[in-house]
């Protein structure tokens, strides 16, 4: 069984030999950065360096996906925001969103275009799918992502401003993310023709730290069961934070799976959601994939996997500058614990 | 006329019903009975604030609700700081603060800024996404006791060390306070800051805390007059 194998049998619930280890969000590495000649602020630029680097992971160490993008401005760009890549930054800056669409309470009623999913670079990323396809897709499963609208909506307005709203005037805020969710919809359809194995929807604004489990139901839940109904290729819901009181609401969202990060409780999770729903998790990309020791990677897969997670997944991006003896350690336990349970 | 407990209880409830308008009554009302600036700040708006911690602590308030607050508080803090004392509490000075490059968000930083604000310390508050250098620029312009950091996403925490490296290089007697989610006691440890909170919410508890012991040592204070 190949790894795309895997991860493909394990979205249709088919039986597979072990957990498989991969990831809906980004994971380039600076290794492979590095040995291509790339630079972290050209990837995100340029369809070639980007698939080159998103397939790297899987190239080096086994890792059983390939991601693009790699950066979370793709829509809010689309949609006319001004991005920074920060070309000129010594070390690794992901790009982040220079100018709001939406500046007051007023101009939360904006209009989307027509053709706004051939717009900035999603016609680039689109382009990274069919490269790596061609590269490494008969054997490595090719993910990509959207945003959630909440979570766009915090890009194209204030925070600030969009938290006060979601509470002092929430059919405002409802309608946003109603449009925000066409925006997203564009975007995922134009990214599924490409013909990746499966999307994301990072939702991580809407997270219990965050928003009260009430409003979440009320005003996110909707455009994401929008959202996730027009997409045909398996879905993963990811909400950052703590979110064991909002999991049974993520399910009703009904994705595919549902995607959650180390402050999640996934033996409570689990035992909430049942032997059936695919739970992904849930392990912290940085305090113990990067700056962990290697005997702390080994015990933190081992404890995803006896929570019962269907698949070992960090709980955000991978950050670059993973060791890779820690990433090579990953691998190698979940190869021999993950056909344990 | 109303009594100095009605303009306390006004200002406590106007922070705790996020009421912008009654805390701006209840602090126009306190100077007009000529209260003291600072005991209207500390025993009205903070004593509010801390009730909006423990309702956030009991996940019965989330961060919306905190931000409308935080707007409540200021709407009168804006109201009484022209008429507050210089307060002599052994803790006085200036901060630098801000959201380092790589990351747009600010909300941590600005419920750590309102801390400030209420202590009475001078604020230099550089924005988000903020170059790395520019820290080390302002605490040296402004010779600041205290710096900041803050950093909402992974992906931006790394800038950390390296501005805590160059401030504690040119003045190791700068104190730095790192936040934001991804940022741990471990990490502060590792990269030689003196302080850190976690998350918004653990900055707003952190905050409160902070307030609340400025605010007992003001009644130590007083009371040590009185005495």
């Amino acid at each position: 069984m190949n790894s795309k194998e895997r991860v493909i049998r394990l979205f249709k619930k088919e039986p597979i030999d072990r957990v498989p280890c991969f990831s809906g969000m980004g994971n380039v590495t600076e290794e492979g950065i590095n040995r291509l000649g790339y630079k972290f602020a050209g990837i995100h630029l340029n369809a070639k360096q980007m698939a080159d680097t998103a397939a790297s992971t899987s190239k080096l160490f086994g890792y059983e996906c390939a991601v693009v993008p790699v950066d979370l401005c793709l829509e809010a760009e689309a949609m006319g925001c001004v991005i920074n890549v920060y070309p000129h930054a010594e070390g690794i800056l992901y790009p982040t969103i220079k100018e709001k669409l939406i500046h007051n309470e007023e101009e939360m009623e904006i209009s989307i275009a027509v053709d706004v999913a051939k717009r900035g670079r999603i016609p680039l990323v689109k382009e990274a799918i069919g490269l790596l396809k061609a590269d490494i897709g008969n054997d490595t499963a090719i993910g990509t992502y959207v945003l959630g609208p909440f979570t766009l909506a915090g890009q194209v307005m204030e925070l600030n401003d969009l938290l006060k709203l979601s509470f002092k005037k929430p059919a405002k805020v409802a309608a946003l993310l109603d449009k925000l969710a066409d925006v997203i919809i564009a975007t995922a359809k134009e990214l599924e023709s490409a013909g990746p194995d499966y999307i994301t929807v990072r939702e991580m604004g809407a997270t219990s730290d965050v928003l009260s489990p009430r409003v979440f139901k009320s005003l996110i839940l909707p455009p994401l069961q929008k959202i996730i109904k027009e997409i045909k290729i398996p879905t993963v819901l990811h909400i950052c934070g703590k979110t064991n009181d909002i999991v049974p609401f993520m399910m009703e969202a009904n994705p595919t799976a549902i995607s959650v990060e180390q402050k999640n409780d996934v033996a409570e999770t689990r035992k909430k959601l049942g032997p059936d729903a695919l739970i992904f998790g849930n392990f912290d990309p940085y305090n113990v994939l990067v700056a962990g020791s290697e005997e702390l990677v080994r015990e933190t897969m081992r404890k995803c996997i006896d929570n019962g997670v269907s698949a070992v997944w960090p709980g955000c991006d991978i950050w670059p500058t993973v060791p890779p003896v820690n990433f090579n350690a990953m691998m190698d336990e979940i190869k021999k614990y993950g056909g344990k349970k | 006329m109303p009594t100095k407990e009605e303009v306390l209880e006004k200002l406590k409830n106007g922070v705790i019903q996020y009421d912008e308008d009654a805390c701006k009554e209840g602090a126009n009302e306190a100077i007009a009975i000529g209260m003291d600036g600072n005991e209207a700040i500390f025993e009205g708006l903070v004593a509010g604030m801390e009730e909006v911690g423990r309702l956030f602590e009991a996940q019965e308030y989330f961060v919306p609700e905190i931000l409308m607050c935080a707007d409540a508080l200021y709407a009168g803090l804006d109201i009484l700081k022209p008429h507050c004392k210089q307060m002599d509490l052994g803790v006085k000075g200036a901060v630098v603060i801000g959201t380092v490059e790589g990351d747009v968000h600010d909300i941590g930083k600005n419920l750590v800024k309102m801390m400030f604000d209420v202590a009475g310390f001078t604020v230099y508050d550089l924005g988000r996404d903020v170059p790395l250098d520019q820290f080390v620029e302002e605490q040296l312009r402004t010779d600041s006791e205290l710096v900041c950091l803050s950093a909402m996403m992974t992906t931006s925490m790394i800038g950390m060390p390296k501005v805590i490296e160059k401030i504690k290089a040119r003045n190791p007697n700068v104190m730095i306070m790192i936040g934001g989610a991804p940022t741990s006691k471990e990490l502060a440890d590792k990269w030689g800051a003196d302080g850190y909170a976690e998350d918004a919410s653990n900055a707003l508890k952190e905050a409160i805390k902070m307030v609340s012991f400025l605010k007992n040592l003001r009644a130590e204070k007083e009371a040590e007059k009185k005495g």
